[in-house]
């Protein structure tokens, strides 16, 4: 048996955010990730600042924590650090969930073992893997809530990827899509969802059947949207773009905090067959259209709009976002869904207006350091 | 029968099919010098020193006079390239960034002039060498960085400090210019006049021709490729218009390129690659400044130009060494950089060649000083540049992959 649950308290939460590391002659990634970790190694910082699998990303990853506010403050104090440490390199930092115009054979992957396992086997895949995402970890209080909190949450992923959707251009293209980095998650093996099984009892006997044909050696190697992760005592969802902001970042686990309180207390009774069955059409759409997307409800038998499903969602929440205090940034996203104004059409817009995809990554940048000049 | 529409013997030479010859000459000796993993420049060069007994018979000499604007176009790119690179921001925010180019700069200098000095050289002379020996060849960084792929911090910061030595070196001596008019007791007023112009006119040019390739880059497509036409016209426009004003070219074309990059508040003009073309331009200077220097000067002076040459790189050293890691460089960042900012070639050469014009007894003293350092560095200057980027860890490595051979098809531990 290789997995031990440690269970954390419930509904304390955290976020871990890929961020570009860019020049600023034509804002193209650079390598610049060695450097910028050195410069931070010194600095006090409310969580952690990692490398990850190319030299140009850098994730910061927040601490525990119980309120949006404080989760808000930690990210501001980071980025502030970080944007800080850049200056000094004359690198800037930037959020979206893909670079729009940097070519992936220029990349080089961060030297550490684990890294260079993966590109080991997993070749071009490894660099391509140049892509921006959060993740929201949500503590549980139990092994077996984890299973089940993974897939409650899974027909809430659409509303996740259309509200932090930020990856529109690729190759120097619009894509068409609201998001094209999950494009290069699900080349890997391993990507998709967990399986049916319902007891942390059935998933961990799941593990170890994978674990003896010698295809994972731990729950890192599952690269799934939604996972319970063992380690921490929590869920992790990972499938949103990093956001173009910070505070789009905090109001995002915002949501996801309190979902999760609202799953854990009115249990979801329904089999899961039905839900992965439509799973990956759902998704598609959400990627593609963001909040104009058909989204099919299994247990309905009928389609619904992702907009309208998600403005009642945040609807339905609301009394008990009060107790957990966050009723502000869930009010934030209604009102984000209500005029469209995701991370995707940002880029548009700005894309639009210059006709130049480096003064749209400059334009990013600026809004990730909270300047005023790049906000509408 | 007359044949008088054959061409007659013996045959000469166009300047087009000697060009065209020292290009792919030039190409294959850089595609030897690179299967002994060996810096391609040092192939240019090294067929430059083969084709050098030929010079004559072939009419390269010749070239090498008519190329002269020739060198002025591909030096203007590469200093306008550096230009760009020079980042004012980057220096407020990290002002050991200045401190160390001023450092090495300085320090070299210095040690140079005591050198010469120690070795009898007038003061006058040994200030003038020093001053040229601050610069750092922009085209060999540029070409090695290009070549060995290298991207970071001691890359970027190697092209900020030689542009900032560039700049120091012929700030200093353009302003030396003015102690020749009062060697020559010439009026005063001339003597004044002159330095001011060369470098106020320097320095205007370079701001007009970027306000106007700015003007131009607003009005039309923001697409690489344009924008590519746009700037290569304008430094070719650039060189013509110093050299018809009599004004240093050096000193212009990086004022254009400085001027671009730090008075662009708009972003309007695009960050297009000059290298495809520069490597062309580069090749052909390389194999030209290899054929052009004589073999014969380092027996004259190599021993001269072995202590300028040592003088002027621990000036480099130690200045690096005395600044960078307090802007947090990494010691084998900091060797790495020193290494980098060693070369000495085309620019060099040009700067004692346009001296020498100013002052005719500097090219009899240390004329073949210079050129048997810029031999030398033909040779050590691109090896330090690899070595410099290789110890810093920016360039890729030499097979290119990035992968180990996989020893198991398990997908445990990714």
């Amino acid at each position: 048996m290789g997995l031990d649950f440690r269970v954390s308290e419930p509904l304390t939460f955290g976020v871990e955010l890929e961020l570009m590391v860019l020049n600023t002659r034509d804002y193209d990634l650079a390598r610049g990730a060695a450097d910028l970790l050195a410069r931070l190694a010194k600095a006090d910082l409310p969580g952690e600042v990692k490398p990850e699998i190319t030299e140009s990303m850098i994730e910061i990853n927040s601490a525990v924590n119980r309120s949006y506010d404080t989760l808000l403050s930690q990210l501001g104090a980071v980025r502030d650090a970080i944007v800080h440490a850049a200056d000094r390199l004359n690198l800037a930092i930037a959020g979206g969930g893909a670079h729009p115009f940097h070519r992936w054979t220029e990349r080089r992957i961060f030297p550490t073992e684990r890294f260079l396992k993966v590109s080991n086997l997993y070749g071009y895949l490894a660099k391509q893997f140049t892509v921006f995402g959060q993740h929201i970890h949500i503590g549980v209080a139990s092994p077996d809530d984890a299973v089940y909190l993974t897939h409650a949450l899974a027909p809430y992923i659409p509303h996740f990827i259309a509200l932090s959707a930020s990856s529109p251009f690729a190759q120097g293209q619009d894509t068409s899509f609201e998001t094209s980095r999950l494009h290069a998650v699900a080349s890997f093996p391993l990507a998709g969802q967990m399986p049916p099984v319902i007891t942390w009892h059935e998933f961990s006997r799941y593990f170890d059947e994978m674990q003896g044909y010698g295809i994972v050696g731990s729950m890192k190697d599952f690269y799934w949207d939604i996972r319970p992760k063992p380690e921490y005592g929590t869920v992790e969802i990972r499938i949103c773009d990093t956001p173009l902001t910070i505070e789009l970042a905090a109001q995002l686990a915002a949501y996801a905090q309190t979902l999760a309180a609202d799953l854990l207390e009115n249990r979801r009774l329904e089999p899961v067959e039905p839900l992965y069955r439509v799973y990956g059409y759902n998704r598609f759409q959400a990627c593609r259209f963001g909040f104009e997307a058909a989204l099919v409800d299994p247990y309905g038998k009928k389609h619904v709009n992702l907009r309208d499903d998600l403005l009642a969602t945040l609807d339905r929440l609301l009394g008990r976002s009060v107790a957990l205090g966050t009723t502000m940034p869930l009010r934030a996203l209604a009102d984000l869904a209500r005029e469209g104004r995701s991370g995707a059409e940002w880029l548009r817009t700005e894309y639009a207006a210059t006709r130049s995809m480096p003064d749209v990554v400059r334009h990013q940048a600026l809004l990730w350091r909270g300047e005023a000049a790049a906000r509408r | 029968m007359q044949l008088g529409f054959l061409p007659s013997f013996p045959l000469t030479f166009s300047y087009a099919l000697l060009f065209g010859a020292l290009l792919v000459a030039g190409m294959v000796g850089g595609e030897v010098a690179r299967t002994f993993r060996l810096p391609r420049i040092l192939g240019y060069g090294f067929v430059g020193f083969l084709c050098a007994p030929f010079a004559q018979a072939l009419g390269l000499d010749l070239l090498i006079d008519e190329a002269r604007i020739f060198v002025n176009l591909a030096l203007g790119l590469v200093l306008f390239d550096l230009g760009r690179r020079f980042d004012l921001q980057w220096m407020k925010r990290d002002w050991t960034l200045a401190a160390s180019a001023a450092a090495e700069s300085l320090l070299s200098f210095a040690a140079v002039f005591a050198t010469l000095l120690a070795l009898q050289v007038p003061m006058i002379d040994a200030g003038l060498a020093a001053a040229i020996a601050m610069t750092t060849s922009p085209a060999m960084l540029l070409f090695t960085v290009h070549e060995t792929r290298a991207e970071g911090q001691v890359t970027e910061r190697a092209m900020t400090i030689v542009g900032m030595n560039g700049l120091l070196a012929s700030i200093i001596t353009t302003m030396m210019v003015a102690s020749s008019h009062l060697a020559d007791s010439t009026q005063v007023e001339v003597a004044l006049l002159h330095p001011i112009y060369l470098f106020f006119g320097s320095l205007a040019v370079g701001a007009a021709m970027a306000w106007l390739t700015r003007v131009v880059a607003r009005n039309i497509e923001k697409s690489k490729d344009v924008h590519f036409t746009l700037i290569v016209g304008m430094v070719v426009g650039a060189v013509g218009l110093a050299t018809m004003l009599k004004l240093p070219v050096i000193l212009t074309l990086l004022a254009f390129g400085i001027f671009s990059r730090n008075d662009d508040r708009g972003y309007e003009l695009l960050n297009v690659n000059l290298a495809p073309l520069g490597r062309l331009l580069y090749i052909v200077l390389f194999v030209i400044t290899g054929a052009s220097v004589p073999v014969e000067a380092l027996a004259s002076a190599g021993v001269v130009a072995l202590l300028f040459l040592a003088a002027r790189g621990l000036g480099k050293l130690v200045g690096i060494l005395a600044v960078a890691p307090i802007g947090g460089l990494r010691m084998r960042q900091c060797l790495g950089l020193a290494l980098a900012v060693q070369p000495m070639s085309a620019l060099t050469l040009l700067m004692a060649h346009d001296i020498g014009r100013i002052f005719p007894q500097f090219g009899h003293s240390l004329g073949d000083v210079f050129i048997a350092a810029v031999i030398i560095m033909e040779i050590a200057g691109p090896l330090a540049v690899q070595a410099g980027l290789r110890l810093a860890g920016e360039t890729v490595p030499d097979d290119g992959s990035m992968t180990l051979p996989p020893r198991t098809a398990s997908t445990r531990g990714a």
